[in-house]
């Protein structure tokens, strides 16, 4: 059993106090002089609470948990591409075939039959296109779909 | 008598058919949630948040549709627990002890029937301590200053972790990180750019709906893919109802226990709804002794957690209305609700915006009739989505997440940072740091900014101003207890839930 994970996450965390706290400190002094409470104190407190526990996180660390290693990996590469590709096309290519293609390669790559995978896809987003365009009048992009 | 008045007008709120016909659909949806492994109740109202925002929901019928969405979920979370072995939520953790060797003993629909009524007087006790305590407890925070208020935040963050919780030290830090999120933007009392970086979207800050729904519903996708659980498990068949009411009645004793001991863990700092359900056990399990038989499906061990979970959730909602303080996951996923509505919560709500607690608190009251009229006859339409298997049902609910978040702002700005999140939610879950104090961090933070520049205003600089009344100095102990007892007594009460976790002979 390491605790290497708690200690990079603690170092990490110090880095980032120490940042916080330093940017804080460049704030020019707002318009009528220095006040007991500036737009700095609160930061600057957070950043002194931060380095505390990044610093008790590195010198007490938990016991590491068990990180996907491999194909698990891998998955969930796959599975974080198809979301920001998700997000990237979804004004493109309109909702429909976006999320089609989005919900049908998740569910695939998460054990479905690719057919069935992609299915629930299309269904899933014709169910809800048609709920919110009709329904609840809230428009989603109909992109390549649209009809003029 | 005044309660009682102010409680007839919630009940006008809560009983318009518009009003009736959300809570309708919300405790549908909430026991849906509740029972789907997967999609936790905090989660679950996390994803309906865009959704009511954008649909235009006036305060009360949001807020009515949300509370029913939790209250609902806190009846789900028991049939996967009877009838899967896994609990749909934490607190359902204890159901599974009796349920699922009541379900194994073909005794499936009787449990899921006793639970059903069991929750219902859980919920309905919860509910009526939440009445007679609430209005109590706001005259009471009326009293609270600037000072007192930073003292009582600092409560909260220190006893969110609970006393079962593992490392404190996680929660300061999980805290720590929420308010820093909540300080970018431009500051309200100096006009200051914070963390902005010139960024045009940072400007009026970062958005805690798209913070949280990356949070909950990404990561919790991204952790389904991990495990490769996406095929689920089978499911125990059903059988025929032979709930006798005489057997039924020899619970009643064990249901008003359970729904007492819950409320009671409920409101308490740093208890919750899982050790409700855990400390009622518990007492039944010492109480009846050796005339029952828990552990190998007697009724009353179903009984006991139920009854205490569904208090302990009303009594959750004390803290959350009255101080604006909640004390749970899903608690502080309505307060972000109630803060996006533009309602500032705290005892002023009880005044100023008294048609909507008291339109809740009925429609608590309401919700919880309707959700044993619908878990009785429906349940077997529950049990029939529980089979669908979660490499269908995650996928579709991150596309829900990604209508709901997209149709705030029309923005894909939003969703990269929304994903973001939710890488950064996986990673931290990972590494046990708990989701739950980075929220309130961030929805408590301008707060406890605002409240700790008043109190020094007020004193001129001096920082003693803090500590100085003995109602803050209180609070302020009380803070450091909850910080200090997870290391003095947490050891001993985790090992003791383990045990009893262990004891059950089917557990695996």
């Amino acid at each position: 059993m390491t605790s290497l994970g708690d200690r990079i996450l603690g170092l990490g965390l110090l880095v980032l106090a120490v940042a916080y706290g330093w940017a804080a400190q460049q704030w020019p002094e707002p318009f009528g002089g220095a006040e007991a409470v500036g737009p700095d104190t609160f930061p600057t407190i957070l950043a002194v609470v931060l380095v505390a526990g990044s610093l008790y996180l590195m010198i007490k660390p938990d016991p590491d948990a068990r990180w996907p290693l491999g194909k698990s990996a891998l998955e969930l590469v796959v599975s974080l591409v198809v979301l920001v590709v998700y997000a990237l096309l979804l004004e493109p290519l309109g909702f429909v075939i976006a999320t089609t293609l989005a919900v049908g390669t998740l569910s695939w790559r998460m054990g479905a039959a690719p057919q069935r995978a992609f299915l629930t896809g299309l269904v899933s987003a014709v169910v809800v296109f048609v709920l919110f365009n009709y329904g609840l009048s809230l428009s989603l992009p109909a992109g390549l779909l649209e009809v003029n | 008598m005044e309660t009682l008045g102010f409680l007839m007008e919630g009940f006008a709120v809560a009983l318009t058919p518009y009003n009736l016909m959300f809570a309708l659909f919300g405790a549908f949806v909430g026991t849906l949630i509740g029972c789907l492994p997967g999609l936790g109740p905090a989660n679950g109202v996390a994803i309906l948040i865009p959704l009511a925002f954008t649909l235009g929901l006036p305060p009360e019928t949001a807020m009515i549709l949300l509370t029913s969405v939790y209250a609902g979920a806190m009846y789900g979370g028991r049939i996967s627990s009877i009838l899967l072995n896994i609990p749909g939520d934490e607190p359902a953790m204890m159901t599974c002890l009796d349920g699922y060797p009541m379900a194994q003993k073909g005794r499936a629909a009787d449990a899921l029937a006793v639970s059903a009524i069991a929750s219902f007087t859980g919920g309905l006790i919860g509910t009526i301590g939440l009445i007679m305590l609430a209005p109590v407890l706001a005259r009471f925070a009326l009293t609270f200053g600037p000072a007192e208020y930073f003292a009582l935040f600092l409560l909260a963050f220190a006893t969110l972790g609970g006393i079962t919780g593992k490392n404190p030290m996680k929660t300061v830090i999980a805290a720590t990180l929420g308010i820093m999120v909540a300080t970018v933007g431009i500051d309200i009392s100096t006009g200051t750019q914070r963390y902005t970086f010139g960024i045009l979207e940072l400007y009026e800050g970062i958005d805690f709906i798209l913070a949280i729904v990356g949070l909950f519903a990404i990561s919790e996708l991204l952790f389904f893919v991990e495990s490769r659980l996406g095929k689920g498990r089978k499911s125990v068949q059903i059988g025929k109802l032979t709930l006798t009411p005489k057997e039924l009645i020899s619970t009643v004793p064990t249901q008003l226990r359970g729904g007492v001991l819950g409320f009671i863990a409920g409101v308490l700092p740093g208890a919750g709804a899982s050790l409700g359900s855990f400390i009622s056990y518990t007492l039944e399990k010492q109480i009846l002794g050796r005339k029952a038989r828990f552990g190998e499906g007697d009724i009353r061990g179903v009984v006991a957690p139920e009854a205490g979970n569904n208090g302990a959730s009303s009594g959750a909602l004390v803290p959350m209305l009255t101080l604006g303080v909640p004390g749970s996951g899903t608690t502080a996923v309505l307060l972000a609700m109630l803060i996006s509505l533009n309602i500032t919560p705290g005892p002023l709500m009880f005044t100023q915006n008294a048609d909507i607690v008291w339109g809740v608190i009925a429609a608590l009251l309401v919700g919880n009739v309707l959700l044993l009229l619908l878990n009785i006859p429906l349940v077997g339409f529950f049990v029939r989505l529980l089979s669908i298997p979660p490499m269908y049902l995650l996928p579709i609910v991150t596309m829900v997440a990604f209508v709901g978040i997209y149709s705030i702002s029309h923005s894909t700005f939003d969703l990269y940072f929304m994903v973001a999140f939710g890488v950064a939610g996986y990673l931290l879950r990972k590494l046990e740091i708990p989701l739950v104090p980075i929220i309130l961090g961030m929805l408590l933070g301008p707060e406890m900014e605002k409240n700790l520049g008043h109190a020094l205003v007020l004193s001129d600089g001096d920082w003693s101003v803090l500590w100085s009344s003995p109602l803050s100095i209180t609070l302020w102990g009380i803070a450091a207890l909850g910080l200090a007892l997870p290391y003095l007594v947490g050891p001993l009460l985790r090992r003791r839930m383990n045990a009893a976790m262990k004891e059950s002979p089917v557990s695996d």
